[in-house]
């Protein structure tokens, strides 16, 4: 009888010690953490069993903890924009991603299945570029508005060290009749305008404040801060230039040699899913890449949402941004900056 | 005050530790990287950040920037020290306590209201329209003015009350003597309130030329990209290029500059007496 109460003990205690050891170690984009536990973090718990540390912070601290823990990973999944990813997998750092592991990969859109080749990440959210603007002292009709006498001294630019920089430039690039590839000639066309310029801002929340005081008039923005204007009592606009939208995606990946390989595949594919899909879209967190989400036209019209919208998005390719954001910076700091 | 030596060391034991283990070392290691390339030991980090013309203008800009911020505040200091020590004591409290007020409220709040009142529909806008000085807002949001008076604003009380506690021991009779004397208030500030205020003017100097250079919030939130000073500068460097190494040289030319600040004042104060 002894024994066996024993070996029970054991047992349960081995169990216990399994259960706690099953834990995920994901890095994410801090905002929205509260509706993201909701909508994701929580249901996979209560799923898997398992335990979920999140840790947040922007993408260069995330990237730099993988990279200088590359020997030993302390984080076992991660979500990144596309050039991030790829500059983590061009380091070897991150693992490729085995399509017939997630259950949900087929219903992703196309350009979100290999974002950057080799399997190496897959996008789980899309976000649309435009530019907001007061509907009652200006109009926007294409890029190149940004830089026309309508706005002059009153519109504001994303900083070329941000996401938002280079799909910018690329679009007033585009509006020149350039293609959008070689940004030189647009960099120096802000240069000789920066005086006209308010402000090159790093985070579109720093916009709010200023457009509200008729500070700015005009600013490109994602489509994920729309929201902001879009409650405010103020004549905001989101434009629809004639160029077209620019976009971008973030991706998941995950760190190479975690050993934590299989859970981390099953939140992907959870969070890939069409429930929590959906359930992320209806909470305004991301705007889904599962082409199966359906949300109402409310949702929908403060989301990226849509097969043809993400079609047509002028997408930067990510190469293009690692090959050339250094010579960038280092023009934009000469020419615009100063 | 101690029986001896020994029990003085104890008590002073724990605080040199925290202050040496959690502060000395850390910064020690950090800024030891600013001389760090590849392995070996360079002062190459240092020649690289100053050969950058944007560099060399950030680093004037916050040379500028300090000295007129620590300047003008010393300027206005004397001013509402002098005032303020010659109020009746009851008075005296309610307008010190007035001064001392803002330190109470946050930085980042005192900022942001920067923004509203320097904007195109701010108050000093307002003010110049009003008065016919321009037919349109003029921009002062993002500009170094802008910067200029939100570091001011921030560390001006920390003058008046360096300047106040110097100026509360200068003896009573002092200045009336000089007046009587025949000597005008521009000699008797140079002569008399001067020489006998120069630790105050030391101490509020130090602490509102370091204040200046070493602010983040302010710069960032009135300056933004367009007016970059090292501490904007330093954030980007780490947060934007992961760039230790450039971060690591402005922190070093940072505490370099406001050692180099306390050393000047204390030679001006020094040269003087």
């Amino acid at each position: 009888m002894k024994t066996s109460i024993s070996t029970a003990a054991l047992l349960c205690a081995i169990a216990g010690m399994a259960h706690a050891e099953k834990t995920l170690t994901i890095s994410v984009y801090s905002f929205a953490q509260d509706a993201y536990k909701e909508a994701l973090y929580d249901p996979f718990e209560e799923l898997c069993g398992c335990t979920l540390v999140v840790e947040t912070g922007n993408s260069v601290e995330r990237m730099a903890k993988i990279e200088a823990n590359a020997a030993d990973p302390v984080i076992d999944m991660a979500v990144l924009s596309t050039q991030d990813a790829l500059g983590l997998a061009q380091k070897g750092l991150i693992a490729p991603i085995d399509p017939a592991t997630l259950t949900n990969f087929d219903k992703l859109y196309a350009s979100a299945q290999d974002p950057i080749g080799g399997h190496m990440a897959v996008g789980y959210t899309y976000y649309a570029s435009s530019i907001v603007y007061r509907s009652d002292l200006v109009t926007i009709e294409s890029w190149g508005d940004l830089l026309g006498e309508a706005v002059k001294g009153r519109v504001a630019l994303p900083n070329i060290t941000g996401t938002q920089g280079p799909l910018t430039l690329m679009m007033l690039d585009k509006a020149a009749g350039g293609t959008g590839e070689d940004l030189s000639g647009t960099i120096s066309a802000i240069g000789a305008k920066a005086d006209d310029i308010v402000t090159f801002y790093s985070r579109s929340s720093e916009l709010t404040q200023l457009m509200s005081q008729e500070e700015v008039i005009a600013a490109p923005i994602g489509r994920f801060a729309w929201g902001h204007f879009k409650q405010s009592d103020l004549p905001f606009a989101w434009a629809e230039p004639k160029e077209g939208q620019a976009g971008g995606m973030n991706v998941m990946v995950m760190t190479k040699d975690n050993g934590n390989e299989e859970l981390a595949l099953q939140f992907m594919d959870y969070w890939l899913s069409t429930e929590v899909q959906t359930r992320v879209a209806e909470a305004l967190i991301d705007s889904p890449a599962n082409k199966e989400v359906t949300v109402s036209d409310e949702v929908a019209e403060n989301l990226t949402y849509g097969a043809d919208l993400i079609n047509a998005l002028n997408i930067m390719p990510a190469q293009t941004v690692i090959d050339n954001r250094e010579a960038w910076v280092e023009q934009w700091n000469a020419d615009v900056i100063r | 005050m101690f029986m001896n030596k020994k029990e003085g060391l104890i008590l002073a034991l724990p605080a040199a530790l925290f202050a040496t283990l959690l502060f000395l070392l850390p910064v020690m290691i950090l800024l030891s990287e600013a001389f760090r390339i590849d392995g070996s030991w360079s002062l190459q980090g240092y020649v690289d950040f100053f050969a950058k013309p944007l560099n060399q203008v950030v680093f004037l800009r916050t040379l500028k920037l300090g000295v007129l911020v620590a300047g003008t505040a010393a300027v206005i200091g004397y001013a509402a020290a002098f005032c303020i020590v010659n109020l009746p004591a009851k008075s005296r409290g309610r307008v010190f306590g007035l001064v001392v007020l803002p330190l109470m409220i946050s930085p980042v709040a005192r900022t942001y209201a920067w923004i509203v009142i320097l904007g195109r529909t701010g108050i000093v806008n307002d003010v110049i329209l009003g008065l016919g000085l321009s037919d349109t807002p003029v921009r002062l949001l993002f500009t170094e003015t802008a910067v200029f008076l939100g570091l001011l604003q921030l560390f001006l009380p920390l003058m008046i009350i360096s300047l106040v506690s110097a100026m509360e021991n200068i003896p009573r009779d002092v200045i009336p003597a000089a007046r009587v004397l025949g000597a005008s208030w521009l000699q008797v500030f140079f002569r008399v309130i001067l020489p006998l205020t120069k630790e105050g003017l030391v101490v509020g100097g130090t602490l509102v030329f370091t204040g200046a250079l070493t602010a983040y919030i302010t710069p960032a939130i009135l300056g933004g990209s367009k007016v970059l000073m090292l501490e904007t500068l330093l954030y980007q460097r780490v947060n934007v290029a992961n760039d230790f190494v450039s971060a690591s040289v402005i922190a070093m030319i940072l505490m370099v500059m406001s050692f180099s600040a306390n050393l000047v004042l204390k030679r001006i104060a020094s040269a003087r007496s």
